[in-house]
């Protein structure tokens, strides 16, 4: 059973039925697509319920060769840090799908793009060789420039060209990376390979950076860039404003799950493969990821479009993972982790939202709105979820992920890994979330109507209220019931530390992933600055 | 009853919130309102008696039993059970909660009767009930920070319930993020803890047990072995604590959104704003002691920021017309005193007051909100007098609750509430040795400091009385009747010359009648014996040893009597007339002194202008000049180089989709080279 690859391809199978379509069927084809969508989510879950949360290998592994000489494999894998992502991946691009019935052109190639989309996202986060993940990395870039550019707003050339160019620049620093890396496998084992189990095993021995430390840190830095372009970290941001201000709502919504490759990047290739790196380099990008909360907030606290407003808040949410990832705590990491995924939820209610007040509104403009709780109560009401989940409120997914972030963190500056200075901004962000996100629902809801055109407005239909109701319950689920994201994660999270902290000879390999208590050992080893919570077994 | 069924105590304003959010309007069509109130104000009875038998089962003395409902967040051995703990902190606060919370919703009942969105009232009263349960009875400090952002949500819902005033969402936006600053103190604190002792060896005893960082049962002993050895961690954690309590708590500077959230409706201020949400900072105290114990420096902070609350808000008071004002900065000044009582040590005195405070504040604001209610929402004491004649329940029960803030009392015989808790703590503060920085100590000066504001409570609530029930002149007859349209669907009509008040309904007056009574005998039933102190804290506490409230050598009993008492009798020479000529509605005859009490001494402007368009004005600098000038200026403007690059290309073959792919082609090209010529090298 070659169940990631069904997986990854079955929307392109999706893409050959909508094609087929004749254009005039819009209906049907959005029923397709959704079909699509709909089984690729259904058969990701399936995956869930075979995943075995006990090992850190990858399961499902399939392993072909591509171009033999070059040491280039089709090689997929599903591990903890890439479960939760595939399923956010299918979940909202089901999502996505669902709401943009409103998309009246060209709805053969929208939905054929969509379904691309999904596809190399998915590979993004199944592939376990480095160039495959560059080609589907890549990939990505193309419907997403599609998207922007035929269905997007007034400024769509300008904006789909800005993303496409930054994002690729990004990417070219980590080709660079990933030819360096190649090189340094075929030097350290006489055989050329981009298969990262591979490479990490010799990494994990010290044989890979052995006699080459002094360049270990400039490699690290040509993947970090180009993740960091992507997660976007502070100052490497500007294209997501507007890209999230010009995108269709399907693609923001998608561009939101494209954001998660970034800090995926560093989860799977930055803190494995670069682990003496790590040591010196995080501290900087730590600085970087609060820079980026904070600023983002202060900057969203003052934009007159809600879209824009959404994009630097984003750019505030990701800080919080990118600190959690960088603080090399169990806690952190799994807050960071877990903060993917509500960032993705709770991003997509207000996106999804924000859509429906422009599709009958026509604008997205704070000064447009005022006092529509009035007119609309139920919108009001689940916006104010919304919002509460992106504030960080206790009881909703956004708090959870955000406060073990932060208590990992501090941990990591309480031990002098980074300064705990960098910590207690950070947690300021959380008041300024409350700023910008109150700022903005007052804005809408509250007050008079003042504008004509908002006397009218619909209350939300029985269909959009079926979507959002579906977010309102990850939503909940996320925050009362967390575990069920947490437990999967936890030994593949584990064993990613270990890789990026221990000394050479003491680092676990992937090569060998037998069983969780292989971590135990490894763990007898955990140098002081990541000792964390572990000191007081 | 048996504590193990202390989720029921959390289940039934849950279900509440449930029905009222998700049916309440439907219930409210298909049976009426009254249907509608009786099922909001149920579930909080329920809960009120399944508490009261839970707590008659309690012995204090014995280890809290902590109920575990199941798992919330376990990450890295790091875990966070939904638990909750049964004691007498956490019970004394169920029954306040419960208890007040029942009596608030009943008398809300009549008090919305006119409310368009009754359902949505409810809504978010039974979700403060349940979140201010889960912030006492959580187990764990992650769950009170759980029910303390969900009472901050709560607050923001209600204060700006009439939403449609763009000034009271502005109001409610305040209240959630001061509140938010407070919690960040609290959250660091919290991950302080952690960090501390996730890197500090297990107690002896306590090995094997799990890894629950933050349950009380587990995080106090420790920390208490810990902070032994580092004593300069316990100011950290107890000033970051004290941080979150005075967000929570309106203490100076944090106070600042208290007195805006009084635009809310009156039962939310009597409940939220008065008796329960605003103490919780208190309970927080209590909870954590043991850190506080070990810290005299912030124990000191606390006594000091506590008495300049108190004395700020006090003279504050004296400057405010609109009577839920005056009651706003009195419950500000009150909770200064509580802070007073649990910076010297005498950590039950601050409950006690919570406990008498919620009696008799409750009562005055509920007594506030049938005045108001009667003077078709006017809330201008200067529009107000000789209400007594038309309000005679209210009347004196607020004259009772009055007697109560005051602290009147015989010593020794009989006292009103606020007696026996305003002595307890002047008591603890004036004999108190911890609050001390550098030999100099605060905590005393806070005790005397305590006193003068005592009176000030005496004078400033006697003008309250004097300004609305008593004298002659009924001013709102010097309001001229205009005649307008009734277009604007508002149901109250206005306060002018022909306005004739009428006592409010019985759903509305016997909540006050019961809160007259406790605040008459609560403080007198509760301190027979030392009962409260008893109850709360049976043994010495572990590191300050027995706290006396009596201090020796001060005849505080006659001290205070007189603060109470000088302090009535100077606010009726003043105000048993009526209103002052130099008091009324052309302020700029005000004395400059109380034009400043009423501007709280230029404090809120320069905060509001400092915060809001000082910030306004970094954050649009950061967006306009570095985020599009600056970063992404660099960005467009190496966009436009390569575009320029691209134009030549273009004209040869046109479109970046183009440009992209060729990027990639040569990429792939100078990829495959390289390791063409390395593998040949390799000699493969």
């Amino acid at each position: 059973m070659h169940l990631l690859s069904i997986l990854t391809f079955l929307p392109i199978l999706g893409v050959i039925a909508v094609l087929l379509l004749p254009e005039a069927k819009k209906n049907s084809i959005r029923q397709a697509a959704m079909l699509t969508s709909g089984i690729t989510f259904a058969v990701s879950v399936l995956l869930l319920t075979k995943f075995d949360s006990q090992t850190f290998g990858f399961q499902f592994a399939e392993n072909s060769e591509w171009i033999t000489q070059l040491g280039i494999g089709y090689r997929l894998g599903l591990d903890g840090i890439s479960i939760w992502l595939v399923l956010l991946t299918t979940f909202l691009s089901f999502v996505a799908i669902a709401a943009s019935t409103k998309i009246d052109k060209r709805v053969r190639a929208f939905m054929a793009c969509l379904l691309i989309l999904e596809s190399a996202m998915l590979g993004s986060f199944l592939s376990t060789d480095i160039v495959l993940f560059f080609t589907f990395f890549e990939l990505t870039l193309i419907p997403m420039w599609l998207l922007i550019n035929i269905w997007g707003g007034e400024k769509r050339a300008h904006a789909a060209n800005k993303f496409l160019i930054y994002t690729f620049a990004g990417s070219i620093f980590l080709l660079v990376g990933i030819i360096f890396l190649g090189y340094m496998q075929f030097k350290a084992t006489g055989t050329l390979s981009f298969d990262i189990v591979k490479i990490q095993a010799q990494v994990a021995q010290g044989k890979l950076w052995a006699g080459f430390l002094g360049i270990e840190p400039i490699v690290f830095w040509a993947f970090a860039l180009a993740f960091l372009v992507k997660s976007p970290c502070f100052p490497f941001h500007t294209w997501i404003p507007d890209t999230y201000a010009e995108s269709p709502v399907a693609g923001v919504i998608l561009s939101s799950v494209m954001v998660k490759m970034g800090t995926f990047g560093f989860l799977r290739f930055c803190l494995p493969l670069f682990p003496d790196a790590v040591k010196t380099q995080i501290p900087i990008l730590a600085a970087f990821a609060v820079i980026g909360i904070v600023y983002g907030a202060a900057v969203a606290a003052v934009q007159p479009d809600m879209r824009r407003l959404m994009a630097y808040s984003s750019l505030s949410h990701m800080g919080f993972v990118l600190l959690g990832i960088f603080s090399l705590t169990k806690i952190g990491v799994m807050g960071g982790a877990l903060q993917q995924l509500s960032h993705g939820i709770s991003a997509t209610i207000l996106f999804l939202l924000i859509g429906y007040l422009a599709e009958r509104r026509g604008s997205t403009k704070l000064e447009d709105f005022g006092g529509l709780k009035a007119r609309t109560p139920i919108f009001a009401a689940v916006f104010l979820i919304g919002m509460l989940s992106s504030v960080g409120l206790p009881g909703t997914n956004g708090f959870v992920g955000e406060f073990l972030a932060l208590v990992g963190a501090f941990q990591a500056g309480y031990k002098g890994f980074f300064s705990l200075g960098l910590v207690v901004v950070a947690g300021f962000g959380v008041v300024l979330a409350a700023v910008y996100l109150l700022y903005m629902f007052q804005k809408v809801f509250y007050g008079q109507i003042t504008s004509e055109e908002n006397r009218n407005l619909p209350d939300l239909k029985r269909s959009e209220l079926a979507l959002v109701g579906l977010l309102i319950l990850f939503i909940f689920w996320g925050g009362l019931l967390p575990n069920t994201f947490l437990k999967p994660m936890e030994v593949s999270v584990d064993n990613t530390i270990l890789m990026a902290s221990q000394r050479p000879g003491h680092r676990p390999q992937w090569a060998e992933a037998a069983a969780a208590d292989k971590l135990d050992e490894a763990r007898n080893e955990t140098p002081t600055h990541i000792k964390g919570l572990e000191a007081s077994r | 009853m048996s504590y193990q069924s202390i989720w029921l105590v959390l289940l039934f304003p849950i279900l509440g919130f449930l029905i009222q959010s998700l049916a309440g309007t439907r219930i409210e069509k298909a049976l009426g309102r009254k249907a509608l109130g009786a099922i909001a104000v149920f579930p909080i009875v329920l809960s009120f008696i399944v508490g009261l038998m839970i707590t008659i089962g309690i012995k204090p003395g014995e280890p809290a039993p902590m109920v575990t409902l199941g798992d919330w967040i376990t990450a890295g051995g790091f875990r966070i059970p939904f638990e909750f703990i049964v004691d007498p902190l956490s019970m004394t606060m169920v029954l306040i909660i419960t208890g007040i919370g029942a009596l608030i919703h009943l008398y809300a009942t009549g008090y919305m009767s006119d409310e368009k969105e009754y359902a949505r009232f409810f809504t978010y009263m039974n979700l403060f009930i349940a979140s201010m349960l889960v912030l006492v009875l959580g187990g764990n400090l992650v769950l009170l920070y759980v029910g303390w952002e969900g009472v901050g949500v709560c607050s923001y819902l209600l204060i700006g319930f009439w939403y449609t005033d763009i000034a009271n969402a502005k109001a409610a936006n305040k209240a959630f993020i001061v509140n938010r600053i407070g919690d960040w103190g609290l959250s660091l604190g919290l991950m302080l803890i952690v960090a501390l002792l996730a890197t500090s060896p297990m107690p002896r005893e306590m090995v094997g047990m799990d890894h629950r960082f933050l349950s009380y049962d587990v995080m106090l002993p420790w920390l208490e072995t810990v902070l032994k050895a580092h004593p300069a961690m316990a100011t950290g954690i107890a000033l970051l604590l004290f941080v979150g309590a005075a967000g929570k708590s309106a203490q100076f500077p944090l106070y600042l959104w208290l007195p805006d959230a009084m635009a809310g409706p009156t039962p939310v201020s009597a409940l939220i704003h008065a008796a329960t949400m605003v103490t919780s900072g208190v309970v927080l105290l209590n909870r954590m002691h043991i850190v506080f114990e070990f810290s005299p420096v912030a124990s000191a902070v606390i006594c000091v920021i506590g008495a300049f609350t108190a004395l700020f808000a006090a003279l504050i008071a004296f400057g405010q017309s609109d009577i839920k004002k005056v009651l706003a900065y009195s419950t500000v000044s009150q909770l200064g005193f509580m802070f007073i009582a649990c910076g010297s040590g005498a950590y039950w005195a601050g409950m006690f007051h919570v406990t008498t405070h919620a009696f008799f504040k409750a009562l005055l604001f509920l007594g506030a909100g049938a005045v108001i209610h009667a003077m078709a929402h006017n809330q201008d004491m200067r529009n107000y007098g000789n209400l007594r004649k038309y309000l005679p329940i209210t009347f004196w029960t607020m004259i009772l609750g009055t007697l109560a803030i005051c602290a009147v009392g015989i010593p020794g015989v009989f006292g009103f509430a606020g007696f026996y808790s305003k002595e307890a703590i002047l008591g603890g503060a004036l004999a108190n040795t911890h609050a001390q920085i550098g030999g100099v100590q605060l905590g005393q000066i806070a005790g005397w400091v305590g006193l003068g504001v005592a009176a000030l409570t005496s004078i400033y609530m006697t003008r309250l009385t004097c300004l609305t029930f008593l004298g002659k002149e009924e001013r709102w007859r010097s309001i001229p009747a205009q005649h307008h349209d009734e277009d604007h669907g508002d149901a109250h009509h206005e306060l002018d010359e022909n306005h004739t008040p009428h006592e409010v309904p019985p759903s509305m007056w016997i909540p006050l009648v019961v809160l007259a009574v406790l605040s008459v005998g609560g403080g007198f039933m509760l301190s027979k014996g030392d009962a409260f102190e008893k109850w709360l804290y049976p043994t010495d506490l572990s590191v300050l040893g027995h706290v006396s409230t009596e201090p020796s050598n001060i005849p505080l009993a006659l001290y205070s009597t007189i603060a109470a008492v000088g302090g009535i009798l100077l606010g009726l020479a003043f105000y048993l007339k009526g209103l002052p000529k130099n008091q009324g509605f052309d302020e700029s005859k005000w004395s400059p002194l109380r034009r400043a009490e009423r501007d709280q001494f230029g404090f809120d402007k320069a905060a509001t202008v400092a915060a809001v368009e000082g910030g306004g004005d970094i954050a649009r600098g950061l967006w306009l000049w570095v985020d599009n000038g600056l970063i992404n200026g660099i960005v467009e403007g190496l966009g436009s180089l390569s575009a320029g690059i691209g134009g030549l290309l273009r004209r040869w073959q046109s479109g970046t989709i183009r440009l992209y792919a060729l990027m990639m082609l040569s990429g792939l090209v100078g990829l495959i080279w390289f390791f063409a010529t390395v593998v040949a090298k390799g000699g493969r």
